[in-house]
């Protein structure tokens, strides 16, 4: 590194500060929000893996993310384990709302204690089963999180009164689960449920089971629960997109932000560029000498960046629950936009200084 | 004695709007290794313009320019700073040190900008510093230096790489009396000791009486016979 580069960054410690923050804050708009969503889509595969039943069995477009309603008719389950190949059937209303932090969803579900338990080999460790309307059960992650105790009064739905009657495992779906009656009730939607877990008999391929029940009860929709965490992001609208546009966004920030840097450094430099011309220096070097700076920009911003994000999603999680998970992929990505945004915001500074007329350079004041 | 610097025939005409400013005008000049040749004349009568042009900051309208046997008029922009990196050294009259530098990082920037051989020469470059009496500056900033001292630093910077010629662009211009001495000394020692071939640029006729030639410019053309006709210094 030529000492000229690392001097002239430590001349104008303001500017260069500007500079490293904006490289910065694009990595932290990668990384977060890349965290985030990858973090909460492993959070849900985590659960979901846990759900033993092969199918689950809805109509079309009544599971989003952000949304759920309980629109299929509970008799349903009657009609499913008469089919052959299904060794059980139990039906869940999962309801999703705002989460309490103000961000996030919170998800709740209304299940059949006995036959859900049975099926995917859920115990109780602590407490009870829920019972009655106002009695619901939460997983260990949940408990601790909100430090909650059995018996312990919570508020759904906005200002409902629950009791939290026990505490099951492994994690699965919703942390927080009542009576299908009871959830039923608080919907409004008797005799409803938003989807029905069906387990294959031994033997039975999830593939098999899911070819005859489209073909006994056409018209619904039949989806292996393997795939749904990689639904993930094709449940979230324009999730995909999002996240395009963000990595876009912080590649304009970081090549603008370097741009604006480097242009005001050449001017203020003028006549040092036409001196490095009379000295002989060739335009590559020239350039090189800008790129070097713009670049030693970037890895600092880059370094900054990462450590500001880690500790931000560090205090995010800890403070709302949310979960971030880091990829090598995005952190490449991040990389990427930091060095290339560095040196492309660089390039036109640096070619208009080689292209600098020395003499008039040289008169400059 | 070899010729280091040939000019033939130079014309340099500037455009200004409509009006073409016939900067040089025929100018034709040689420089023999190891002399010493100061340039004067009035005020805009061409100069810094010839000055800028044997140094290949510009090209000539016309004419021919040779330093030690390369021929600068006909290169490429990329080939006359090729040249001018290995075989010139500029001193300018505002010093032109590099601010955020120290006296020892101008000249270090100056070596990389030179990168190739020549720079080996470590004998050299501490009889230079001494020579130029800046071996306890090195680690001053040009801020921290008086206007005598950057000029001799500015002046070790162009003779630290070696060059067949040192082009001066009325180097004491900006300093006292006392300080223009010291460093028209300094180039006078240079001359005599490693045989630099100098040509400066001056106002002063003090200065331009230590050099061992006066070239006098008018109007865009020399005045004094192009030959060299020693005055004995
Ligand atoms: N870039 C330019 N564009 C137009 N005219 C110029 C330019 N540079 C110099 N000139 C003109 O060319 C002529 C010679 O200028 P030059 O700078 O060579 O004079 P000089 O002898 O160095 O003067 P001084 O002693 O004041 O430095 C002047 O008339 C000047 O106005
Ligand atoms: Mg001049």
């Amino acid at each position: 590194m030529l000492h000229l580069v690392a001097a002239n960054i430590r001349q104008r410690p303001l500017r260069m500060l500007i500079s490293v923050l904006g490289v910065a804050l694009g990595v932290n708009l990668v990384m977060l929000f890349t965290g985030l969503a990858s973090g909460m889509a492993k959070d849900l595969e985590r659960r979901s893996s846990n759900v033993r039943a092969e199918i689950l069995f809805t109509r079309p477009g009544s599971m989003q993310l952000t949304s759920s309603t309980a629109s299929l008719d509970v008799r349903y389950v009657e009609r499913l384990k008469a089919i052959d190949g299904v060794a059980d059937a139990t039906p869940v209303i999962l309801y999703v709302t705002q989460g309490s932090a103000g961000f996030g969803f919170e998800r709740l579900e209304g299940i059949e204690w006995k036959s859900f338990a049975a099926m995917n080999r859920m115990s109780i460790t602590e407490g009870r089963a829920p019972s009655a309307a106002n009695e619901v059960i939460v997983d260990a992650t949940k408990q601790r999180n909100d430090n909650l105790q059995i018996n312990q009064e919570i508020k759904l739905f906005g200002d409902k009164s629950y009791r939290v009657v026990g505490v099951y495992q492994p994690e699965s779906g919703a942390r927080i689960k009542m009576t299908l009656a009871a959830m039923q009730d608080a919907l409004e939607a008797a005799g409803k449920s938003t989807y029905i877990l069906v387990k294959a008999r031994d033997g039975v391929t999830a593939e098999e089971l899911a070819q005859r029940l489209e073909a006994e009860l056409p018209g619904n929709k039949i989806q292996l629960t393997r795939d749904i965490s990689t639904n993930f992001e094709r449940s979230v609208p324009f999730l995909g997109t999002f996240l395009r546009v963000l990595v876009a966004l912080s590649a304009i920030v970081s090549t603008l932000v370097i741009m604006l840097a480097m242009y005001t450094t050449i001017t203020e430099r003028t006549r040092e560029i036409g001196t490095l011309k009379a000295l002989g220096a060739s335009r590559g070097f020239i350039i090189w000498t800008i790129e070097q700076e713009a670049l030693l920009i970037s890895v600092i911003g880059l370094v900054i960046g990462f450590i500001t994000a880690f500790v931000a999603g560090a205090a995010i999680e800890r403070f709302s629950g949310l979960i971030f998970e880091y990829s090598w992929r995005w952190a490449l990505v991040a990389v990427a936009i930091g060095l290339f945004g560095g040196a492309l915001g660089a390039l036109y500074p640096a070619t208009r200084a080689a292209n600098l007329d020395a003499v008039e350079a040289l008169a400059y004041e | 004695m070899k010729t280091i610097l040939r000019a033939e025939n130079l014309y340099k005409t500037y455009r200004v709007g409509s009006v073409d400013v016939h900067a040089l005008r025929d100018v034709s000049l040689e420089v023999e290794e190891g002399e010493f040749v100061a340039i004067m004349g009035p005020s805009g009568c061409g100069k810094s313009t010839l000055l800028h042009l044997l140094g290949g900051l510009l090209q000539p309208t016309s004419g021919r320019i040779t330093v030690d046997e390369e021929d600068l008029s006909a290169a490429s922009d990329a080939a006359r700073t090729d040249i001018r990196r290995r075989k010139i050294g500029f001193v300018f009259q505002r010093f032109n040190l590099f601010p955020t530098l120290t006296a020892e990082g101008n000249l270090r920037l100056a070596e990389q900008i030179q990168s190739k051989n020549n720079t080996d020469d470590a004998t050299r470059r501490t009889e230079v510093l001494k020579l130029l009496r800046l071996e306890d500056k090195m680690k001053h900033k040009p801020m921290e230096l008086s206007g005598g001292e950057q000029q001799r630093v500015a002046v070790a910077r162009a003779i630290i790489t070696n060059p067949a010629l040192i082009l001066a662009d009325e180097p004491t211009g900006n300093l006292d009396s006392e300080n223009s001495a010291i460093v028209l000394n300094m180039l006078q020692e240079l001359n005599y000791r490693f045989n630099q071939t100098i040509v400066m640029i001056t106002h002063n006729p003090e200065a331009a009486a230590m050099c061992r030639r006066i070239v006098y410019m008018r109007d865009g053309q020399i005045t004094t016979p192009a030959v060299s006709v020693q005055i004995s210094g």
